[in-house]
């Protein structure tokens, strides 16, 4: 038993120096060796598990591209929000920088800066110019759009503004035309009810005075705030109020305080004088833009129409090459109706059809047609004429015999 | 029929399959060695010659994949297939950790001969692949083999003589 196991024990010894001794060798060949055997054994066992490795390997490498390429998608998305983002302050910027160069001097630029507690209607705004760069209290805060609020705390570095949605905004307004006048508040029945939407209302306007939908209010300069001719909104309606005597109307305002991210502080130098022509001038320059993109439609819808009316025509001309090759009794139209007038019976007729036929237009030929037949009955009437005039005078003679 | 033997082949051919579609799959720096676990589980069961002989088979395939040093692994391999068989009774021993411990043993041996035999790495980058990554790739060889070891352990029953 003891013999058997020293045996088994060397035999294992002897396998495991064998393997050594093996591996020892296949170590120090020369690779010119070693190529072949490895790839006799790639080629033979371990084929099946190379090809298993190359489609994990496969699996891993579409994993990696998958993921790289939604990385990328991401990416794009997000470039693409900021994009849209970037233009709307670009927009609006280039704006603010138009009306910095129409009001040339008595401003303030300031960024808007937005509570960080979410407001369902925007009352104020946190602007990052104070005292320090001329700002005071009640100074007008306008937008390219028109009136944004006023200041009501000012720091010698910040200022916080009441915008015209807040309970105690007031504005002298007018209408465009200078005939009505009021005082515009804000709407607090629905702006502050939590539908976000902004709306003011133009009150103490004479009941005498009617302001259509549409009218655009501006400030009109007497209560002192606000210089006249910026902005406020447009009439939507008129409200029914308990008051005879004076009319109130509900407008939309021309800027929305949510999207508001930079103003123009009018300084206390600025705010008398009136500015009339600043955002009239934008008007202006809107209605001539509005004007060249129309005009810019028009043409192309001009183009679209040509490029129909010219597919119908080749259509039409088409469709007339191909009528002789089709059947005449499927087609309703006049050409094969006029086919046997052309072609009279007699040959007498179609020589004069031919003769005829050197006029321009077909419903002229067949008129004439008709008339040649006419003039062929006219010619028969001639020929029985003269028959009968040769039969009278062959006549008579019998007749004077028979008398006779 | 040996269904002993059938079971150790079976749990060996599904560890090679695994080395070969879940390894490359991971692509981690230190990542598992299903090779060496299935060396560790095969050779328990056989006696020591016949485990050098599994080693150096499964040292040849890994080689014949990395014919720069043919040789290096089923040189490892063999030696740890040989001590694993020896130190059976170690192995015999029904306890996770003690599995574990001797997994990390096997697979660092082997990483240490296959590195200085195969003349790859020399110098801090030798020594960094011996303390560094050899032990963590050893580390987690080691809790693979444990989880193996426990998930398959009612097909492992290994009887003792």
């Amino acid at each position: 038993m003891a013999r058997a196991t020293r045996l088994s024990s060397r035999i294992d010894f002897l396998l495991f120096i064998g393997c050594v001794i093996i591996a020892l060798v296949t170590l120090v060949l020369p690779l010119q060796m070693r190529e072949p055997l490895a790839e006799v054994l790639r080629r033979s066992v371990v084929a099946p598990l190379v090809n298993l490795q190359s489609n994990a390997e496969r699996w891993h490498t579409a994993w990696q591209l998958s993921e790289e390429r939604t990385a990328r998608l991401d990416s794009a998305v997000m470039r693409g929000f900021n994009a849209v983002a970037l233009q709307s302050e670009n927009d609006q910027l280039r704006k603010l920088l138009g009306l910095g160069a129409r009001l040339r001097t008595g401003f303030v630029p300031a960024e808007a800066v937005h509570n960080a507690v979410r407001e369902d209607v925007v009352t104020t705004l946190t602007l990052t110019a104070g005292t320090r760069s001329g700002i005071k209290v009640y100074s007008p805060v306008v937008s390219p759009e028109g009136v944004v609020g006023l200041v009501q705390t000012a720091d010698p570095s910040i200022s916080i503004a009441i915008l015209f949605s807040h309970p105690d905004f007031r504005a002298s307004a007018m209408s465009g035309d200078g005939t009505s006048f009021g005082i515009v508040y804000p709407h607090l029945q629905q702006g502050l009810g939590g539908t976000g939407e902004y709306l003011l209302e133009l009150r103490g306007v004479p009941f005498r005075t009617t302001l259509s939908a549409g009218t655009m209010i501006y400030t009109s300069g007497l209560g002192g705030t606000f210089p006249r001719g910026i902005p406020i909104g447009v009439v939507l309606k008129e409200m029914k109020t308990a008051e005879g005597w004076t009319r109130t109307y509900l407008l939309q305002p021309s800027v929305n305080p949510a999207k508001v991210n930079a103003v123009m502080v009018l300084t206390p130098q600025r705010s008398p004088q009136r500015m009339d022509n600043v955002w009239q001038m934008v008007a202006r320059v809107d209605s001539a833009t509005h004007g060249v993109a129309n005009a810019g439609d028009s043409l192309a819808r001009h183009a679209v129409a040509d490029s129909v009316r010219r597919a119908a025509a080749d259509s039409a001309q088409r469709a007339a090459a191909a009528k002789p090759t089709t059947p005449a009794p499927t087609r309703v139209d006049s050409t094969p109706r006029r086919a046997p007038v052309v072609a009279p019976a007699d040959t007498a007729a179609r020589r004069r059809v031919i003769t005829d036929s050197a006029r321009p237009v077909r419903p002229a030929r067949r008129d004439t047609v008709r008339r040649d037949t006419v003039r062929r009955d006219s010619t028969r009437r001639d020929s029985v004429r003269r028959d009968t005039s040769v039969r009278r005078d062959t006549t008579r003679p019998d007749t004077t015999t028979r008398r006779r | 029929m040996n269904w002993n033997a059938v079971r150790t082949a079976i749990i060996c051919a599904i560890l090679i399959v695994l080395h070969y579609t879940v390894r490359p799959l991971l692509a981690w720096n230190a990542s598992i060695d299903f090779l060496i676990i299935a060396l560790m589980f095969g050779a328990v069961r056989m006696r020591p010659g016949l485990a050098a002989l599994f080693g150096f088979a499964l040292g040849l395939v890994s080689d014949s994949l990395s014919p720069g040093a043919f040789g290096a692994a089923a040189l490892g391999m063999s030696i740890v297939g040989f001590g694993a068989s020896w130190l059976k009774a170690v192995f015999f021993a029904d306890n996770l950790a003690l599995n574990g411990f001797f997994i990390f043993l096997g697979k660092w041996t082997f990483d240490l001969i296959f590195v200085l035999v195969g003349h790859r790495m020399h110098g801090a980058e030798l020594f960094m692949q011996i303390i560094v990554w050899s032990s963590l790739s050893a580390a987690i060889t080691a809790v693979a083999g444990v989880l193996a070891v426990a998930l398959l352990r009612p097909l492992m029953e290994v009887r003792t003589a």
